[in-house]
């Protein structure tokens, strides 16, 4: 995020984009309907009802996979109304000239035809927006998990420049992040491309340094993004893997090709506290301590550095990963495997990572921790980011034109699925709420969300199981009926075993984030005979 | 009882929530109100965070498989084992036949040392974690 | 009715008197941690505790009288059948530093757990309970004690109740244990002027001014009694409560629990009894999976109602008891005190 969470309720606006907020960033959706109880104006772009689009002002619930085409039917309408920041467009941005110019060549009566929302809603939306002089953008997966989800993110960059709603305590763009450390997991370079504070592979300073620090050669190639290894497939490049805490054979697109992979390494070892369906598979299984039974640091949506604190030693024989890797470390003569607390190792993070080069662990034991950038140790942190400069310099204004999602519906497959997270009590592949005795009795099995009138359709009794088909493959789910999704599509979430959804999701991704596309598939829907 | 105050394990907010623990158990969760993220509450996975902690289905010891099916063993065993088939697999087949996940569940300093290792120890750029998921 | 005692205790000799208690019994107390939180914290080392009497403790006595999640029993399976144990002994504990609403609390907690039948498991830790209240003198942010006749200066109901004045604490003794207390350090107090009572009688007139709250808590009340509240008034509030429960985990007088099994391994298992919230959807689910209460219009209708409508009418005091724990922490900005607006708004029929 480049706001902090408690500067959302000081906006007049705030467009909320693709993210189920109530249910997946509870303490958001707070601050959010806390501005809304202050005057704010909320507008919600969500194919599905959420609760959240339901206390919106305006709730565009576009057609799956149409961002593109409404982002700029919304800036379209802005100019139109000549509501754009020519000032903050000519200080602080370049090539708008072009943008523009796409912009009048687009039909609106043909953006409302794809997006599926009337024009005037659309210049609702607009005004309402450009209007305000504090508006801030909340987006999440809904806006990444597409084939075009770069592109995606860059329509709503471009919202936010056009209007100059960026680089202010009460404007910016808000990427909402899933899991308590995607943000930390990013910083530290658990990613293929760059090296930890995101310093790419070829920028020779920062390899200098790591070399020295690390005292050894550092590979300059970019690695192989998640997909990319799990897809790699019976034949593919990778031949042995170590998976720490993640369950790929549930969470990834299209499993059945994740599951040949995994079956077929030559070897795989799984760190995890549960044994997870990846770990089933696994050659070595090793026991982790939970987040109760250790320390370190995480860094949650807003870059907020955080301790977290030992409650109880680990259960059995558990140990914390951090220990594991350093034991493997040692076996395999890496380098500097030899750090005796998580303070010791946050020393050599702050040493080789700018944006953490004052987090200290005296330092973040007080005031709830520092949020990053955070240069040294005198430094106090950073609230919000892109404060007279955007990283690159100037903000650069690029077209974004609509595309069809890689599977659009057709007689065969007449319904669009969308998966994502289902519900307030479950996460992700459930594998810690699913070990809780409440969470599990509030919400005990996976439902697929239906339409009144695809449901009558259908023939369907209330809560009557259906089978939903793809061309990959066909799961079997309950149903609920429920006005949260329009007709012609249906949602589910991920989080049960049983019903492996990703066993039907298309593989493809965006070829820039290799975001695969979770948020639209063609599906039938058959009625289960009863036999 | 003491409290300890941990971030919670669930989403990106990063609520403060003490950890209520009695005879090395961990019984209850509690928001804290001064943090400036759970203001004095938690959502329904926050307030049942506890729970999955003593689960009997925690995994407690290492398994390694043996003909077939998933053995328990020492850690030695479990460590030197995964060591030495990282190493063959780098020199048969190349490091950048190693592919590692790390995770988002894990904290900064043990996603660091998972990315040093498969930087420095294993020599492969391989690294990722369900950020895009 | 015991007879009130009355005596005077100069602030220098609260230390020492804690002391004293800290040996016979468990002393807990608000704490007030690094990171600025107000806790009821276990007393191990009474010169190194910073007791807090300045904020309100964030949770009431509820994490220790009626845990988040306690033992009940624990069963083994052996050749002869199941053996069930009975959980642990608890130790005598003395509560300083308790708020008059969360006495009231206690007492109406009492109440629920001694009928049909005592339940053991919480007297188990409620008899060996001493409670010291300290009357508040500056109502926090959110308080509404007078509003609900649960403070701020208890007439009843305490072991102990302290009221601060200023160099001294004027010390009532309410029951039994509180007076057989008194009695045996009677040395750390003196006796009770004219002044002393007069100037309590003083802070207890400043007090009542200085709610900043306006909660028609008892009109609310009354008017439930024989009114219905509009739907719309239910619809609004349920269609922004997103079903945490904190509501009903930080409220002093919830006491709704599940109890459940959970087994250690093939042979051991607990039997344990948790918080549940009556807003949760499975709270009332029936096993073939039918709900008599629909979530969406009616969770909050039967919490509200119950504290307001139905407690009134069977004990003529509602069962909130204004503590204000509940207030802006919901996500939806759906607390009772909404409820109570509304509803006092006249939008009733």
């Amino acid at each position: 995020m480049t706001n902090s969470i408690g500067e959302l309720q000081g906006a007049d606006v705030l467009l909320v984009t693709g993210s189920n907020t109530t249910e997946t960033h509870p303490q958001i959706a707070r601050n959010i309907l806390e501005g809304v109880d202050r005057g704010a104006k909320l507008i919600v772009i969500d194919p599905r009802k959420t609760e959240l689009a339901r206390q919106a002002h305006v709730h565009l619930a576009l057609r799956p996979g149409t961002d593109i085409a409404l982002v700029n039917g919304i800036m379209r309408s802005i100019i139109d109304e000549n509501l754009a920041d020519d000032l903050f467009i000519s200080m602080r941005t370049e090539q708008y000239e072009k943008l523009r110019d796409y912009l009048f060549r687009l039909n609106l009566d043909e953006i409302a035809a794809i997006t599926g929302i009337g024009l005037s809603t659309i210049r609702k939306a607009a005004k309402i927006y450009a209007r305000s002089s504090n508006a801030v953008i909340c987006y999440c997966l809904g806006v990444t998990q597409h084939t075009c989800g770069t592109d995606n993110v860059q329509a709503v960059a471009n919202l936010a420049m056009l209007t100059g709603n960026i680089e202010k305590a009460y404007g910016g763009v808000d990427p909402l992040r899933g899991q308590n450390n995607v943000q930390g997991a990013c910083d530290m370079a658990a990613l293929p491309a760059v090296l930890p504070g995101y310093q790419g592979l070829d920028n020779i300073d920062a390899r200098r340094r790591f070399q020295q620090v690390w005292n050894c050669d550092i590979p300059q190639t970019p690695g192989l993004s998640l997909t990319e290894m799990t897809h790699s497939g019976a034949e593919g490049d990778i031949r042995a893997m170590y998976i720490m805490g993640e369950n790929p054979v549930l969470s990834d697109p299209h499993l059945k090709r994740v599951e040949t992979t995994l079956k077929q390494l030559d070897f795989l070892a799984v760190s995890d506290i549960f044994l997870t369906e990846t770990a089933a598979l696994a050659h070595v299984v090793f026991p982790a301590a939970s987040f109760a039974e250790k320390g370190g640091t995480i860094t949650n949506s807003e870059r907020r550095v955080q301790l977290c604190r030992k409650a109880i030693p680990p259960i059995g024989k558990c140990r914390a990963d951090g220990h594991i890797i350093m034991e493997l470390g040692r076996r395999l003569n890496c380098p500097g495997m030899d750090f005796t607390s998580n303070a010791e190792i946050m020393e050599e993070i702050s040493l080789l990572t700018p944006i953490y080069g004052g987090m200290h662990y005296d330092r973040l034991e007080e005031n709830w921790g520092l949020q990053w950038p955070c240069w040294n140790r005198d430094h106090p942190g950073t609230k919000f980011l892109h404060k007279h400069n955007f990283t690159r310099g100037k903000g650069q204004f690029t077209i974004t034109r609509h595309r069809e999602p890689a599977e659009t519906v057709e007689t065969k497959y007449p319904f669009t699925l969308v998966t994502g997270r289902g519900s307030y009590h479950h996460y992700h592949t459930a594998t810690m709420t699913r070990n809780s005795r409440r969470l599990v009795r509030e919400y005990p099995e996976a439902l697929l969300e239906i339409n009144e009138k695809d449901s009558r359709a259908l023939q369907l009794q209330p809560g009557e199981p259906v089978e939903v088909h793809s061309r990959r493959g066909s799961v079997r789910v309950k149903t609920v009926v429920t006005d949260r999704v329009q007709p012609g599509t249906v949602f589910t979430s991920f989080h049960f075993w049983e019903v492996p959804i990703n066993q039907l999701t298309v593989d493809a991704m965006d070829s820039r984030s290799k975001c695969p596309e979770f948020k639209v598939c063609s599906v039938n829907i058959k009625k289960v005979s009863h036999a | 009882m003491r409290d300890v105050m941990t971030i919670c394990n669930y989403c990106g907010c990063g609520c403060g929530v003490y950890l209520k623990v009695h005879n090395n158990t961990v019984i209850g969760s509690y928001p804290s109100r001064h943090h400036p993220i759970s203001r004095g509450n938690l959502c329904s996975k926050g307030w049942h965070l506890h729970e999955f902690v003593h689960s009997s289905n925690r995994l407690t010891q290492p398994l390694l498989r043996k003909s077939g099916s998933l053995t328990p063993v020492s850690w030695e065993e479990a460590l030197d084992y995964t060591a030495k088939a990282l190493l063959t697999a780098k020199e048969q087949t190349g490091a950048d036949s190693i592919g590692i996940l790390s995770s988002a569940k894990c904290t900064n300093e043990e996603n660091y040392l998972l990315q040093k290792l498969a930087r420095a120890g294993l020599g492969t750029n391989n690294i990722d974690h369900c950020a895009r998921l | 009715m015991l007879d009130l005692n009355e005596m005077i205790l100069p602030k220098d000799n609260l230390t020492p008197l804690l002391r004293k208690l800290a040996k016979d019994a468990r002393l807990i107390a608000p704490i007030k941690n690094s990171y600025g939180d107000t806790l009821f914290t276990v007393i191990d080392d009474i010169d190194k505790a910073a007791i807090d009497l300045e904020n309100q403790p964030q949770a009431s006595l509820k994490p220790y009288l009626l845990p988040q999640q306690e033992t009940l029993a624990t069963y083994r399976n052996t050749e002869g059948g199941y053996i069930f144990a009975e959980a642990d002994e608890e130790p005598e504990s003395i509560y300083f530093g308790v708020r008059s609403c969360d006495l009231t609390a206690v007492l109406y907690t009492d109440l629920v757990f001694s009928r049909p039948v005592k339940d053991s498991s919480y007297f188990k830790r409620r008899n060996k309970s001493l409670l010291i209240t300290i009357g508040c003198n500056h109502p926090f942010s959110n308080c509404f004690c007078e509003a609900s006749n649960s403070g701020p200066y208890l007439e009843y109901g305490y072991d102990l109740q302290f009221i601060d004045l200023g160099d001294a604490y004027f010390v009532s003794a309410g029951r039994r244990k509180g007076l057989d207390l008194l009695e045996k350090w009677l040395y750390f107090f003196r006796a009770v002027t004219d002044s002393d009572r007069e100037k309590r009688y003083q802070l207890q007139l400043e007090v009542r001014g200085k709610f900043t709250q306006n909660i028609q808590v008892s009109q609310v009340c009354q008017l439930l009694q024989d009114h219905e509240v509009d739907d719309s008034i239910w619809r609004k509030l349920s269609g922004r409560c997103y079903d945490c429960g904190g509501c009903a985990y930080v409220c002093p007088t919830c006491t709704c629990f599940s109890v459940d099994d959970a087994a250690i391994d093939e042979n051991h298992g607990l039997r344990l009894r948790s918080w549940d919230a009556c807003t949760s959807s499975g709270f009332t689910r029936m096993t073939g999976g039918h709900n008599p209460v629909d979530r969406r219009t009616d969770a909050l209708k039967r919490r509200f109602l119950h504290k307001l409508k139905y407690d009134y009418a069977e004990h003529g005091k509602p069962s909130c008891t204004g503590c204000g724990r509940c207030v802006d922490i919901c996500f939806g900005g759906v607390d009772i005190t909404t409820f109570i607006s509304l509803a006092a708004k006249g939008e009733t029929v």
